[in-house]
């Protein structure tokens, strides 16, 4: 499984998203606002499921904003801090 | 957090002051030359012009004023909205002039400093939930004294002309504020604070809208809606939430009443229905606020009349 696709398991798991299945998702459309429909609730528990499923905490500001724009954003995101980068 | 970037809700209220530009220069230049007892003094006849000749003044503290008092006549609402005025002008002299003449000016007391420092030391972070209540910013600036940085979830709207106490002077504010219109609602900024084992502040009471982050609850016999934040916050990193509500306790005097200690359970998820009997222990020590000190609680929108998003 890829990164996007487990990504977008855990967002309709986690998130609780009941309406969508995990092939509904684009991955390239906004998390929040327009797009998903993400809103600032679910900034926190979004930012602690990367925390607690990857094992990585956003620090950087500039860095979440970025990595929080798309699944495919934040995938790229993930996969570079677990290759160490 | 309370709307954010991520969701323009409809927020009812406003953060700017009821005062022009130039009644707060003159006020500012009043404690500069005289002093923060003699421009206390000026509040009281000023709070009289706007309670009797700003009709649009008055009506801004009406619907808190009228379920606090029900059943007043026309000349104990007039009572009511002076009283109130008087007590939020003086609280206005006394921050500025804190920032004006600095520290020395006022005191401020803690109930019980050793149960906040006792909180932190439990090293997850501590919420503390307030309320437009007494001199809040002066609350900030006190909580120095627990030797811990501390942020504030603060909205600054724009244009508004009433300066923060530390816009008065050079030095750097004794907190730090994290604007819920920024990147995600501030969300990253404030687990980061409380993942430091930080202080973080937020006001209870007052959401910048969006239904989703905010739970109806009773309030003065009627539903108002108020945030969840601090709750929802408390189950994502396990930090306790301290209700704490400043007042003026006398002349040049503030005291900073810790009323409860709210623990929320780990993991809710992102249901606002999760948090309400957290939000309803809020709502409820802030109720038993305005029962003692109905004239600190610094309401002026119609916290009743917010219509919910659709």
């Amino acid at each position: 499984m890829t990164t996007v696709e487990k990504l977008k398991r855990i967002l309709v798991e986690d998130l609780n998203l009941e309406e969508l299945t995990p092939g509904d998702i684009d991955e390239n459309a906004p998390l929040f606002g327009e797009g998903l429909g993400l809103d600032s609730l679910d900034a926190v528990e979004l930012i602690v499921i990367v925390q607690k499923r990857f094992g990585i905490e956003i620090r950087d500001m500039e860095e979440g904003k970025a990595a929080f724009r798309s699944v495919q954003a934040l995938a790229s995101y993930i996969e570079g801090r677990l290759s160490g980068g | 957090m309370d709307g954010g970037d991520a969701r323009k809700g409809g927020k009812a209220w406003s953060a700017r002051s009821i005062g022009s530009r130039w009644q707060h220069r003159f006020f500012y230049t009043l404690i500069r030359i005289a002093g923060r007892r003699a421009a206390r003094v000026m509040v009281v006849f000023v709070s009289l012009y706007y309670v009797l000749f700003r009709p649009s003044v008055r009506a801004r503290s009406r619907p808190y004023l009228s379920r606090r008092f029900p059943g007043r006549n026309a000349l104990l609402r007039l009572w009511d909205g002076y009283r109130i005025t008087v007590e939020i002008g003086k609280v206005l002299v006394d921050r500025a002039a804190l920032g004006i003449l600095g520290p020395g000016q006022l005191t401020v007391r803690h109930s019980r400093r050793e149960d906040l420092l006792e909180r932190i030391r439990e090293g997850r972070g501590l919420i503390l939930a307030t309320a437009h209540a007494g001199c809040w910013q002066f609350a900030m600036e006190s909580l120095r004294m627990l030797e811990t940085p501390v942020s504030l979830l603060l909205h600054r709207e724009e244009g508004d002309v009433d300066l923060h106490i530390f816009e008065h002077r050079d030095d750097d504010a004794a907190f730090r504020i994290i604007d819920p219109a920024g990147p995600l609602g501030g969300a990253m900024e404030m687990l980061q604070v409380l993942k430091r084992g930080e202080v973080l502040c937020i006001m209870g009471d007052r959401s910048m809208g969006g239904d989703r982050s905010t739970v109806g609850v009773e309030f003065l016999g009627g539903r108002v809606r108020i945030p969840i934040t601090p709750y929802q916050l408390a189950s994502a990193t396990g930090a306790p939430v301290v209700v704490i509500f400043p007042y003026n306790s006398g002349p040049g005097n503030y005291s900073l009443l810790v009323e409860k200690v709210i623990r929320v359970p780990e993991d809710l998820g992102r249901a606002p229905e999760a948090y309400r009997p957290y939000a309803e222990a809020f709502i409820r020590a802030l109720e038993r606020f305005t029962e003692e000190r109905p004239y600190q609680f610094f309401n002026f929108f119609d916290m009743w009349n917010q219509e919910p998003l659709q």
